[in-house]
């Protein structure tokens, strides 16, 4: 993969003339900009929002500049602002996501890594009515399934827990985590396990020392988009945990989503912000190896 | 000795088996026995709580009378088509030029994609403000002297879902760019080489050679975000809560309310059952080619 | 790294422990702003007081249906909260459900049906048993307006809705927003139901938005009800479109707007920025021949559960909520009147005075009615018929007629 990275060169550099370049790129930057810029607008507009005065925001400025610049709506949110009757702001719940979306993200990829190899390097009659049959619940329409799922969860033992939350996370992963893993895993050739196996290794030790080390961008992706998704899920969130126990997202909804009330709009703001924390961080931290990675599979479909 | 051979190896061959077995119980249990159970729900009378009667169709004829629901369906595939088109679109032009070893790019591209990272929740109130015709752009661009200009789609029921769409679009399109972008990247240069050598201009290129040898990218765009534009629940809630009126209402946000506001279980369970489908009608042709050609390749 | 992991899990298995010790009850609320909160911290105390644990479980928006489906979650896998806030039919239906614990008992012993109005005991009760403790009431038919810009413009409180709505068409005139609002149904339901037992008295109410009578539903009144909201919304400006209450409330505040028709909620606004009320703004009933008290309530009701501890807790709790000291605390922060009418009125504001007043009125004249939109009159699956209906009317251009056979079909639809 990386031998194809740097293959490629831009395509324009082959152009012969000097000018025709520099207009080119001039075509190039443009729009890329312009999208750039409308890209930022929400997020101007939460940024400055949350630098605001409660005040200016009510009397009438919603998406100019500050006045005054204050960071009393940052600190609210992270651990001031009431949620219920606990002003605690946003910190204890960031600690129970993290609790939530690490084990989540990693059970759901592995799970996935082990059900692609199996769909593609074991494959057994009726692996693709197996295969099939998870994608689809990729689809599952989760408002309806609400009620059956705390009765499950109920039975479990596991209602209205963190383990509880982790569950159905995994459960609901594990659809796309198949995909992306079967995906990947398809475009390795076959002789890769034939020639472990000649030499004696098992079915876990080939998994373990052939097929994981191959796998790391498809990893990432995997990782990215798991973690994405359960980071900011709201809806398992409020109806499988209860106080306490409670992710941020629904934290942050008791923020936000006040009906008889004033609503505080920079804290609002400065809350999503710090609630984005996490994804954004992925997001610019591996984002080039997400590219990558999407490259090296998960677009092979 | 022979015999315990033969029981190992036998276990080896149904290792594979036994090791996704618990994965498919759990898909079973969780997604097909759920789906079940909402289709048994769909033919009771059940409101405020699950009954277990038999009311055949009523709940299905109920959902057909209401105007919500129809506002609902017409709805998604309104939405579902410009937001599958215009995020492709976009993502792809924005792929294509951020291909063009640009510098910035990582930037460039953290900025496209952070869109995905914010929870609608509260990204909805900015864009409530952007587009509100007294606060936002229009009124930006009047006071900047174009007075005429009108941008109050989100005031206007008829228009109002087309706002949705924009914001959807501006929260998605960064995902289709990096899944092209990755595409593009793995796409063998000297193919793009030997067609310049031919005298072939770029357009030509990437209208002839470079778009088409995407189309696994953009089967993979094409399936996650009509995933997300079937899912989309906070995006119209946070922007619109489904109005003005219900001009805005969806099919996820119909069965919510329909469940949990309504008290009406079993309209909702119907909903359910005919939003699934759709998603079948369209999910498992596509499934069933892709892997019969697998099969015979 | 497995170390770590391990250590989370068991953190994570703790947390259900410590919340069963002694006396502590859950209370699954949807109060999550500022104000509510305070108010809500008022019981807490008294609660705490009595040394009983509070363990919060707030789960905001949606009016409720974000708590509600919450709920639904915790009672279908077998873990209901100790305590639950009830709006409208909500406490009557689980009831039904035999999920409730009946609290008769504790009412014998409080007097509970004799210190409440009898209007509202349909929400509190179920048949024989006294199934929730109402803290509050709300008023929602309430118009907020700004002095100032009456006083200029030389407009009396309006006696009738025609009387406001020509004092609506002065202020435009004049270039002033008479009337803010957002469009979110709520909101335009506040005043549908206004206009539904104001101009047509208390007992069309009652055929309409209780009964549901087929004639009421699809009567020439009804049509000009539908004129009436058109004309109100002639006079709402066009930026309507997701403004929040609170924003509203605020034009109104610093006079871009004349007045706006929301619940006593708004009035904390008016009082936060030093505002008096007669003095800086008014608040009076929406006008009707006799005027009506639109009422909402907040109650809490008990859950069935086993644990002893919690099962003490839920007494004191009710005991609490019910206790005259608690409610006057409560709703002098919360901005509505004690559902108790036994409660001092000395120490409120001149508004919740009137309302005291009023509310004595509506009682005896029978004017006393349960808020449609917010649940205390019709059951849901019919209300969101009338709240779908009025908010489409509202924000688009329907004809009255068309709204009326929209209105009547959808609630046949729903029977």
């Amino acid at each position: 993969m990386a031998n194809a990275l740097a293959q490629h060169k831009p395509i324009d550099e082959a152009l012969p003339r000097k000018t025709r370049i520099r207009f080119g790129r001039l075509l190039i930057y443009g729009p890329l900009c312009a999208m750039a810029a409308l890209y930022l607008m929400p997020l101007w507009v939460m940024v400055v929002t949350s630098l605001k005065p409660l005040d200016e925001i009510y009397s009438g400025s919603f998406i100019g500049l500050p006045q005054t610049i204050t960071l009393d709506a940052w600190r609210a949110a992270w651990s001031e602002a009431c949620i219920g009757t606990e002003c605690t702001g946003l910190k204890p719940y960031f600690a129970n996501s993290l609790l939530m979306v690490i084990p989540a993200v990693v059970l759901s990829t592995g799970i996935g890594a082990i059900n692609g190899y199996i769909l593609t390097k074991w494959r057994f009659p009726g692996a693709n009515l197996v295969f099939g049959l998870l994608l689809f619940g990729c689809f599952l329409p989760y408002q309806a399934i609400l009620i059956p799922m705390a009765r499950t969860l109920g039975l479990l033992g596991l209602a209205g827990s963190i383990p509880g939350l982790v569950f159905v996370h995994v459960a609901y992963g594990i659809c796309f985590t198949t995909l992306f893993f079967r995906n990947f895993f398809v475009s390795l050739p076959d002789e890769l396990t034939k020639a472990a196996m000649v030499d004696g290794a098992g079915f876990f030790r080939i998994f373990w020392s052939v097929i994981l080390p191959t796998s790391i961008p498809i990893i990432v992706v995997s990782c990215i988009w798991q973690f994405t998704q359960i980071w900011n899920d709201f809806l398992f969130g409020v109806s499988f945990t209860s106080g306490g126990n409670s992710p941020m997202t629904v934290a942050l909804n008791n923020i936000v989503n006040v009906t008889t009330g004033r609503k505080q709009y920079n804290v609002d703001m400065a809350a999503a912000m710090i609630a984005a924390i996490p994804t954004l961080l992925v997001y610019i931290v591996a984002g080039r190896y997400f590219v990558r990675g999407l490259t090296a599979g998960a677009v092979k479909g | 000795m022979n015999a315990a051979k033969s029981f190992s190896s036998r276990l080896a061959g149904w290792l594979p088996r036994i090791v996704v077995a618990p994965s498919l119980l759990v898909v079973i249990v969780t997604v097909y026995l759920f789906i079940l159970w909402t289709g048994v729900i769909s033919f009771t009378s059940s409101r405020f709580v699950p009954v277990y009667d038999f009311a055949g169709l009523e709940q299905y004829v109920r959902l057909w009378a209401t105007p919500r629901w129809h506002t609902a369906v017409a709805n998604l595939f309104i939405f579902s088509a410009l937001f599958l088109f215009l995020s492709t679109g976009i993502g792809l032009l924005m792929a294509i030029l951020l291909d063009q070893n640009i510098r910035a790019e990582g930037f460039l591209r953290a900025v496209y994609l952070y869109p995905m990272a914010l929870s609608f929740i509260v990204t909805g109130t900015a864009w409530k403000w952007i587009m509100n015709p007294g606060l936002g752009i229009q009124k930006v661009i009047n006071e900047l002297g174009w007075t005429s200009f009108t941008f109050d789609w989100i005031t206007d029921p008829n228009m109002a879902i087309y706002t949705v769409v924009i914001a959807g679009v501006w929260q998605s399109s960064g995902f289709a760019m990096a899944i092209f972008l990755a595409g593009l990247r793995g796409i063998d240069n000297s193919v793009i080489k030997a067609a310049q050598i031919e005298g072939a201009g770029l357009p030509l290129i990437y209208r002839q050679i470079i778009i088409p040898m995407l189309r696994p990218a953009m089967l993979s765009v094409i399936v996650l975000l009509s995933y997300i534009a079937i899912k989309s629940f906070d995006l119209v809630l946070a922007l619109t809560n489904a109005g003005p009126g219900s001009a805005t209402e969806l099919p996820s946000t119909f069965m919510f309310s329909a469940t949990f506001r309504r008290n009406q279980m079993g309209v909702g369970a119907a909903s359910a059952v005919m939003m699934l489908m759709t998603v079948a009608a369209i999910i498992v042709p596509y499934l069933y080619s892709e892997l019969r050609e697998r099969n015979n390749g | 790294m497995s170390k770590f992991l391990a250590s989370l899990v068991a953190a994570t298995m703790l947390v259900p422990a410590a919340a069963r010790a002694e006396g502590t009850i859950e209370v699954l609320h949807h109060w999550v702003s500022q104000s509510e909160v305070d108010a809500l911290n008022v019981i807490r105390k008294d609660l705490e007081s009595k040394g009983f644990q509070w363990k919060d479980s707030a789960v905001g928006g949606m009016s409720g249906a974000n708590a509600q489906q919450a709920l639904r979650s915790r009672l279908t896998s077998g873990d209901p909260p100790g305590a639950m806030q009830f709006l409208g039919w909500e406490g009557p239906q689980w009831a039904e459900q035999g999920v409730v614990r009946d609290l008769n008992d504790l009412a014998e012993d409080g007097g509970w049906r004799e210190a409440l109005p009898p209007q509202l005991l349909t929400f509190v009760t179920s048949g024989d048993a006294f199934i929730a403790a109402p803290i509050n009431m709300h008023r929602q038919n309430w118009v907020w307006a700004n002095k100032k810009i009456f006083d200029e413009a030389g407009i009396a409180v309006p006696k009738t809705w025609a009387d406001l709505i020509a004092a609506g068409k002065k202020l435009k005139e004049k270039g002033i927003t008479p009337v803010a609002m957002g469009d979110e149904p709520w909101q335009i339901g506040i005043i549908f139901d206004a206009l539904l037992s104001d101009l047509y008295g208390p007992e069309f109410y009652r055929k309409v938005a209780i009964d549901l009578d087929p004639a009421a539903l699809n009567s020439a009144e009804m049509v000009k009800v539908f004129d009436t909201l058109r004309e109100v919304r002639g006079l709402v400006d066009d930026n309507f479109v997701g403004r929040d209450w609170a924003v509203a409330t605020g034009l109104v505040i610093n006079g871009e707007a004349a007045m706006q028709f929301m619940g006593d909620w708004a009035k904390g606004e008016f009082l936060a920025k030093g505002l008096k009320p007669n003095a800086d703004f008014y608040c009076f009933a929406t006008p009707a021949k006799v005027p009506t008290f639109q009422y909402v309530i907040d109650s809490f009701g008990m859950f069935t559960v086993k644990d002893e501890t919690v099962q003490n807790a839920q007494v004191a709790l009710a005991e609490t909520i019910m206790d005259p000291a608690v409610q006057k605390g409560f709703n002098l922060i919360k901005g509505s009147i004690p559902a108790r009418t036994d409660v001092s009125v000395d120490d409120f504001d001149d508004c919740a005075k009137l309302g005291f007043n009023e509310r004595a009125e509506a009682i005896k004249a029978g004017s006393m009615l349960g808020a449609m939109t917010h649940g205390f009159a019709a059951k849901p699956e019919f209300a969101s018929v009338f709240g779908d209906v009025a908010a489409q009317f509202f924000v688009g251009n329907m004809s009255s007629d068309d709204a009326v056979k929209m209105l009547v079909e959808g609630i046949d639809n729903a029977r």
